[in-house]
C-alpha cells in the first residue's frame, strides 16, 4: 500500500491550516497579484530584465557523467540553465501570521523542488536556483501564505516576529522597508537586503483580523487558537517523546 | 495537565518598569521615535569614552551611527533594562556582557584558580617514610608557610625574588576535614568549618562523606590564572605545596621523599575543577568546557543558604550557569564577540523564569502533594514517562501563554533560543525538583522543546535542531556513547557541546534534582565544602546578585594592578 502522508495532527483550525498549505495536492487560495518584475525588485538579486547570472554553464552543454541518479532526477529549470543559488527569506509575526518558520519549511519541501531550507525562530529562508526561486516567491507572497502586515520578507536584520506590532498594525522592521500607505495599501521601498527600490512595490493591503484568525498556522491564547485546547496535537507530541524516550534504550522486539 | 490558578506574577514589576507608562498586556506599540542609541544611557557612554579613546590612539572605534546598518542605527524600538532576578536591581543589557561586569569575570577567575589537594598522602609519606611527626602544630605551622608561599613569598632558597601582596590578596589556602577534632585543633583562621558554614543536616553528610581526611581548597592568585591558564593551577600550586613541606618540616631540598610530595601535589592528590578537553577543544583541566554539571551544581552555594527553596537554590545555578557556559565558554573561548550574551540573561533577568518555575512548585504541590519547600526524599514521585511528560506539558503550555497574554515579556525575550531555553528550564526544572531524578528534568527539558517547537512552529536558532530534536532519546538512556547521568554530563557532552542556551540550564537541572531531596551535595562533597568558603571574592551562594553589583559597578574584584602602573 502507498504511503500516504497525514500532514500532521490536530482538530484545531490552526492544525487544518497547516494541513492544507503543506499538501501539494490543495491548492493554495491566491489572494493578491504581485508581477514577475515586482518579485524580482523585491528580492533583489537581479535587475529587472538582466540575465541570470550563472554558476555554471547550462547541463546541456557540458559533458555529463554517466550517473544513475541524474537519469533519475530532473533537474529544475534552475539547475538545466546554470543558475546561481540565491534566496528569499521571511519573518513571520507571531500574532497570526498565515504561516510560521518550521510550517513554511514543511510546506516548501511538499511543493518545490531543489530547494534548501533553513529554519530559525525569527526568519526562515530558502534557497536554490534563481529562476526557480522566483517562480516559488511568486507563489509564497501572491497566496495565503504571505499577508502584507505581519510577514516581512527580510534578508538580514530581520528582528520583529515576536515584538508588539505597531499602531498601524505592521510588524516591527528596523528598516522599514515595508510601510503602509495612506491607501492603506503596503509598499516595499527596499528590497529584502535593505537597499532602497527605486519605485515602490504594492503588495496588497493588509488581511483583516478575522482573516487571519482563520487562516494562521500558530497557535495563540491571547489572539488565535490556544495550544491546550487541540488536546489531539498535544497527546501526538507526547506520544513522539514518549516512544522516542523509549527506543533510546534500543529495545529488541519480542 | 491541568492548569493551576497562580495569582501572582513574578515578572510583572520588571515589565512594569522595563515599559514605563506603557499597558504590559497590549499587542501594539511606537517604535522608531526613540533616537536610535541615544535613547541609552551606556551607549552614550560608550561614544563618548571612544572619541577620548579615538584621540589617544589615532584610530577610529566605536561608531554606532554610522557602522550599524549604514547609519540606521540600533534603537529603532525602545532598548530595554532589566532586572537582575530577584535582586530588585535594574540594569542595561551592556552591564551583563562579561567584558563589562566585574563580578562576572572573578565568578570564572575563582572557580578557574581553584584546586583541592589533599594532605592524607603526604602526612603518610612523611609519617611512614621519613619518621616525622604530623600533629595539628606541625599542620599549623604548614599553612602558615603555605600561606606565605601561595602569592609567591619565597621559602627555602635564597636571593629569590618573590610577588607583591598587594596584587595577590586573593590568594590564600585553607583546610577541611570531616573530622570535627581535628578542624577544632587547627588554626581558625585556616579552617573551613564544615558545622559553622552548613545547616545541620548538610553538614552532617558532608562530614560524614569527607571522613577523616584532611583537604586543602587552594586558590592561586587571579592574576596567574588570567596570565596562564586553568591548567597553571594545579602546577603553580604544587610546587608552592612542595616548597612548604620542605621548610614546614625541613626537609632536604632534593631528597627523594621530595617527589612523593610532588606526585601527591600534582597528581594523586588533587581534584581539578575540570578536565582537560579533547584536542579539537584543546584546553588544559580548570577550564569550563570540562566541568561536570554535577561540580557545577556543587560549586554554586545557594542549596547552603536557601535549603528550603530548592527553586531560588537551582535558578541561582541558571544564572551562574548561562554567564559561565554561554557568555564565557560557548560566547568567547568557542566562538567570539557579543552576540551570545542575551541568550544567557533571558535566563536570569526579569524573573521570568522564576516565575515559570514557581508556577512548575505549585503545580507539584496541587497535584503531586510535593512539599517542595521541605525538600526531603520521602516524598518524591515516581519519575514515570508519563508522570515526566505531565509535568513538563502543563509547564510548557503555561509559560506558553503567560508569553502570549503578556506582549512586552514576548518582546522582552524577543528570540525563540530565549524562550526555548527558559520554558525547557522551567520543565526541566519542576520536574527534576518534583522526582530527585536529573535525567528525568532533562527528558523533560527534550518534551518541553518539542511541544514549544510545534504549538508556535519555532524554536531557537539552527542549533536547537540538533540537541532539542534527537534529546529524547539521549535523555535517560544510560547506554554508552549514547547517555550518561545528568551529574556525569557536562558541556563537553557530545550533543552539548556547540549549544548556547543549554549548558547552564542543564546544570540547574542536575543540581535541582539533589536540592529537591535536601541533599547536601550533587556529585563532590570537596567541592561543595571548598566553595562555601566566606574569604572569596565571589559570594557563589548570591551568583545574581552579585552580577547586579558588577552591573551597577559595586563589585571590588581581584588581579588589579594599579599598585605597577601609572595613576589615572
Amino acid at each position: 500500500m502507498a504511503y500516504k502522508p497525514q500532514y500532521g495532527p490536530g482538530t484545531s483550525i490552526v492544525a487544518e491550516n497547516r494541513r492544507k498549505q503543506m499538501n501539494p495536492g490543495q491548492k493554495l487560495e491566491k489572494v493578491r497579484s504581485v508581477t514577475d518584475e515586482d518579485i524580482v525588485l523585491i528580492l533583489g538579486h537581479r535587475a529587472p530584465g538582466s540575465a541570470y547570472p550563472s554558476a555554471h554553464p547550462p547541463l546541456a552543454e557540458q559533458q555529463e557523467p554517466d550517473c544513475p541518479m541524474r537519469k533519475i532526477v530532473k533537474p529544475t529549470e534552475g539547475a538545466q540553465a546554470g543558475d546561481r543559488v540565491r534566496y528569499i527569506q521571511f519573518a513571520d509575526s507571531m500574532f497570526n501570521a498565515p504561516s510560521q518558520p518550521y510550517q513554511r519549511t514543511y510546506t516548501e519541501m511538499y511543493r518545490f523542488r531543489g530547494i534548501d531550507p533553513g529554519t530559525l525562530s525569527g526568519r526562515q529562508i530558502v534557497e536554490c536556483r534563481e529562476r526557480d526561486l522566483e517562480k516559488y516567491s511568486k507563489e509564497l507572497i501572491e497566496t495565503e501564505m504571505f499577508d502584507p502586515a505581519l510577514v516581512g520578507i527580510r534578508g538580514a536584520t530581520v528582528h520583529g516576529h515576536s515584538l508588539r506590532l505597531a499602531e498601524d498594525g505592521m510588524m516591527f522592521d528596523m528598516l522599514q522597508r515595508n510601510v503602509l500607505g495612506e491607501d492603506g495599501i503596503v509598499k516595499y521601498v527596499k528590497n529584502q537586503i535593505g537597499e532602497p527600490l527605486d519605485r515602490a512595490v504594492a503588495v496588497g493591503k493588509p488581511m483583516d483580523q478575522k482573516w487571519l484568525k482563520a487562516h494562521t498556522t500558530i497557535y495563540h491564547s491571547l489572539v488565535g487558537t490556544a495550544y491546550r485546547d487541540d488536546t489531539e496535537y498535544v497527546e501526538y507530541v507526547q506520544r513522539i517523546h514518549s516512544l522516542r524516550t523509549k527506543y533510546g534504550f534500543m529495545p529488541k522486539e519480542e | 495537565m491541568a492548569k493551576i490558578e497562580r495569582s501572582q506574577k513574578l515578572f510583572l514589576k520588571a515589565l512594569k518598569e522595563k515599559f514605563q507608562g506603557q499597558d504590559v498586556e497590549s499587542e501594539t506599540a511606537e517604535f522608531y521615535k526613540f533616537n536610535g542609541v541615544r535613547q541609552s544611557p551606556r551607549k552614550m557612554e560608550f561614544m563618548k569614552a571612544s572619541r577620548a579613546v579615538e584621540m589617544d590612539r589615532g584610530v577610529s572605534m566605536y561608531d554606532p551611527e554610522r557602522c550599524h546598518l549604514g547609519g540606521i542605527p540600533m534603537g529603532q524600538r525602545q532598548l530595554m533594562t532589566y532586572e537582575v532576578s530577584n535582586t530588585g536591581v535594574f540594569v542595561e543589557g551592556d552591564d551583563l556582557h562579561f567584558v563589562n561586569n566585574a563580578a562576572m569575570q572573578q565568578m570564572w577567575d575563582d572557580i578557574r584558580r581553584t584546586v583541592i589537594v589533599g594532605m592524607d598522602l603526604a602526612h603518610q609519606t612523611l609519617q611512614k617514610r621519613l619518621g616525622k611527626e604530623v600533629t595539628p602544630e606541625t599542620i599549623n605551622e604548614y599553612l602558615h608557610i603555605l600561606n606565605h608561599a601561595m602569592p609567591g613569598g619565597a621559602v627555602v632558597q635564597e636571593h629569590m625574588v618573590e610577588t607583591h601582596p598587594g596584587l595577590v590578596d586573593d590568594c590564600y589556602v585553607k583546610v577541611f576535614t570531616g573530622d570535627q577534632e581535628l578542624a577544632d585543633d587547627l588554626e581558625p583562621q585556616f579552617v573551613l568549618d564544615v558545622e559553622k558554614l552548613f545547616p545541620a543536616k548538610q553538614a552532617e553528610a558532608l562530614s560524614a562523606a569527607v571522613g577523616k581526611s584532611l583537604w586543602q581548597a587552594i586558590h592561586i592568585p587571579t592574576t596567574v590564572s588570567r596570565t596562564c591558564d586553568g591548567g597553571t593551577t594545579s602546577r603553580w600550586s604544587a610546587m608552592q605545596i612542595g616548597m612548604s613541606f620542605i621548610a614546614a618540616y625541613r626537609m632536604c631540598a632534593g631528597e627523594a621523599a621530595v617527589a612523593d610530595l610532588s606526585y601527591a601535589a600534582k597528581h594523586a592528590g588533587v581534584i581539578q575543577m575540570a578536565s582537560h578537553l579533547p584536542a579539537r577543544r584543546a584546553r588544559g583541566p580548570n577550564e569550563p568546557g570540562g566541568i561536570m554539571f554535577g561540580v557545577f551544581s556543587d560549586i554554586i552555594q545557594a542549596n547552603r543558604k536557601y535549603p528550603n527553596d530548592p527553586a531560588k537554590a537551582s535558578l541561582e545555578v541558571v544564572g551562574a550557569g548561562t554567564m559561565l557556559f554561554d557568555q564565557i565558554w560557548l560566547g568567547s573561548y568557542m566562538s567570539g564577540g557579543v552576540g551570545f550574551t542575551q541568550y544567557a540573561t533571558a535566563a536570569y533577568t526579569d524573573n521570568i523564569l522564576d516565575e515559570f518555575t514557581y508556577y512548575g512548585m505549585d503545580y507539584a504541590k496541587d497535584k503531586y502533594k510535593v512539599d517542595w519547600k521541605n525538600p526531603s526524599p520521602g516524598d518524591k514521585v515516581k519519575p514515570t514517562q508519563e508522570i515526566v511528560n505531565d509535568l513538563a506539558t502543563e509547564v510548557t503550555l503555561n509559560a506558553m501563554e503567560q508569553y502570549e497574554q503578556y506582549p512586552t515579556m514576548m518582546e522582552d525575550h524577543f528570540g525563540g533560543s530565549q524562550r526555548a531555553g527558559v520554558i525547557a528550564a522551567a520543565s526541566g526544572l519542576t520536574t527534576s525538583i518534583t522526582t530527585g531524578n536529573s535525567n528525568a528534568g532533562l527528558n523533560a527539558w527534550y518534551l518541553s522543546m518539542l511541544l514549544h517547537k510545534d504549538g508556535w512552529s519555532r524554536l531557537g536558532f539552527f542549533g536547537y535542531d540538533l540537541q532539542d530534536q534527537c534529546g529524547s532519546a539521549n535523555s535517560l538512556s544510560m547506554v554508552s556513547d549514547r547517555g550518561l547521568m545528568g551529574e556525569l554530563r557536562g558541556p563537553n557532552y557530545p550533543n552539548y557541546a556547540m549549544n548556547v542556551g543549554h549548558q547552564g540550564e542543564y546544570a540547574a537541572i542536575v543540581g535541582s534534582s539533589h536540592y529537591g531531596r535536601g541533599d547536601a551535595f550533587c556529585y563532590s562533597p570537596l567541592v561543595k565544602v571548598c566553595f562555601a568558603d566566606p574569604s572569596l571574592k565571589f559570594d557563589f551562594a548570591e551568583p545574581r546578585r552579585e552580577f547586579a553589583k558588577g552591573a551597577i559597578r559595586e563589585f571590588m574584584p581581584a588581579g588589579e594592578r594599579s599598585l605597577i602602573i601609572p595613576a589615572r
